[in-house]
């Protein structure tokens, strides 16, 4: 069985993390899928998915880790108007940041559980918000 | 207080009800791929982009396209859903018989407060004697003018009704009509200095960013086409912050046009000084 379901989000930061595990726990409890996989995707290319410890001081650290790798202020090419929107491409350093996260993650359904570390939560990452977003979550299994 | 004096609600979604009326606008527009925007999006982004307020500008291409792309009473009910956040202005077809009447409507039963017109897409030089019915209008009400300047990338414009110094004859024969050039009449930026400098009811918006990201191209408007000295000491009564969004990058330039080297005053007259003294006269 394969379900497909969504999560809308409207983000209010610039550069913001996210935490969506709640959304995706009941979206597999929803699906009756006791074995099989749940496929978390991200709609977006200046957005990333991704999967760590929901710490203050994480989170802070790594946006400040993607901060150093991608400045705002180096003369990235990605910067001028796109003939196919009418309007300015200025979010070079979203596409980049999204390259670096990825754009989904992966989790094992295992006799009605979701195997995952205690550790570990998603993250929806933000790189060129505030924005409306989507997130596909696709549930395979029996 | 941090005004954008240059924004186009038209995907703003309390008049997006109807699906062939957005697509219209899409295509007349030349703005695709944005989809509609709720108003607490809209917010975040004001939020974000540590704005107060914004100056919404319908378009009025009936003579062109067969309707106003957004009409001024849609500019009415977005003003009236926040009332604090945002500045309506009316839009009118020149070539419509009945456009000063319905101009003088728009000013005294919707509240608006001025009026925007594109020469561009709307086939009219400046000083053409079509115009003079909304100019009386405007001066019989104290309400200031935006047009669009210099280069538009909506389809069917001709560049030659717009250039600033098509604006000179106007200027001078209305020195009591408050009239801003839109996107500082980019390329010809040093005429639209020239204006300023001649005609103090001249104004500028700075919704220009047609090349590469917006700190660099306000640094090469700003610190090279023309000096950051010829604004920080003689135009900073006439410069006021707009971002024509949602074609050009409104969080990304309301930071920029901080970075740019003015002084702190001139800033604060930049960002919303000017435009209230625009609004509302000296």
């Amino acid at each position: 069985m394969v379900i497909l379901k969504q999560i809308k989000l409207l983000t209010t930061g610039y550069n913001q993390f996210v935490l969506i595990t709640k959304q995706v726990l009941e979206l597999v409890q929803e699906s009756n899928i006791t074995n099989g996989m749940v496929h978390v995707i991200t709609k977006h290319t200046t957005t990333g998915i991704t999967v760590n410890e929901s710490l203050e001081c994480l989170e802070s650290d790594i946006e400040e880790f993607l901060s150093r790798l991608v400045p705002e202020h180096l003369p990235y090419s990605h910067a001028r108007i796109l003939s196919d929107y009418g309007s300015t491409a200025g979010n070079p350093t979203g596409h980049l940041k999204a390259h670096l996260t990825g754009n989904h993650c992966h989790f094992i359904i295992s006799d009605g559980e979701l195997l995952k570390g205690d550790a570990q939560d998603i993250y929806f990452c933000e790189f060129d918000g505030p924005a409306q977003r989507t997130v596909f979550v696709q549930i395979v299994g029996e | 207080m941090f005004i954008d004096m240059h924004v186009h609600p038209a995907f703003y979604e309390p008049i997006n009800e109807n699906a062939e009326i957005e697509e219209m606008r899409h295509n007349v527009l030349n703005i695709h791929k944005n989809g509609t925007a709720p108003l607490v999006h809209i917010f975040n982004q004001m939020k974000c982009a540590s704005l107060d307020r914004l100056c919404l500008l319908p378009e009025d291409y009936t003579t062109q396209v067969g309707q106003a792309v957004v009409t001024n009473e849609e500019i009415q009910r977005l003003v009236d859903l926040a009332p604090d956040k945002f500045i309506g202005f009316a839009g009118a077809d020149p070539y419509d018989e009945r456009a000063a009447e319905k101009l003088e409507y728009a000013f005294t039963q919707l509240k608006l407060s001025g009026l925007k017109l594109h020469p561009s897409r709307q086939h009219f030089y400046p000083n053409d004697a079509i115009l003079r019915p909304l100019i009386e209008v405007c001066e019989r009400y104290n309400k200031p003018i935006i047009f669009h300047s210099g280069v538009s990338i909506e389809p069917d414009t001709d560049t030659k009704y717009a250039r600033p110094i098509e604006f000179e004859e106007l200027a001078a024969n209305h020195p009591n009509l408050r009239i801003c050039l839109a996107h500082f009449g980019w390329p010809w930026v040093q005429e639209t200095a020239m204006l300023m400098l001649k005609f103090p009811n001249v104004y500028a918006d700075t919704g220009l960013l047609y090349f590469d990201n917006a700190y660099e191209f306000y640094e090469r408007v700003f610190h090279h086409d023309i000096p950051v000295t010829w604004i920080d000491r003689s135009l900073r009564h006439q410069v006021m912050f707009g971002s024509n969004n949602p074609r050009f990058e409104q969080i990304r330039m309301a930071d920029a046009i901080t970075k740019l080297g003015f002084r702190d005053s001139t800033l604060e007259l930049i960002k919303g000084g000017n435009a209230l003294e625009f609004l509302n006269g000296r």
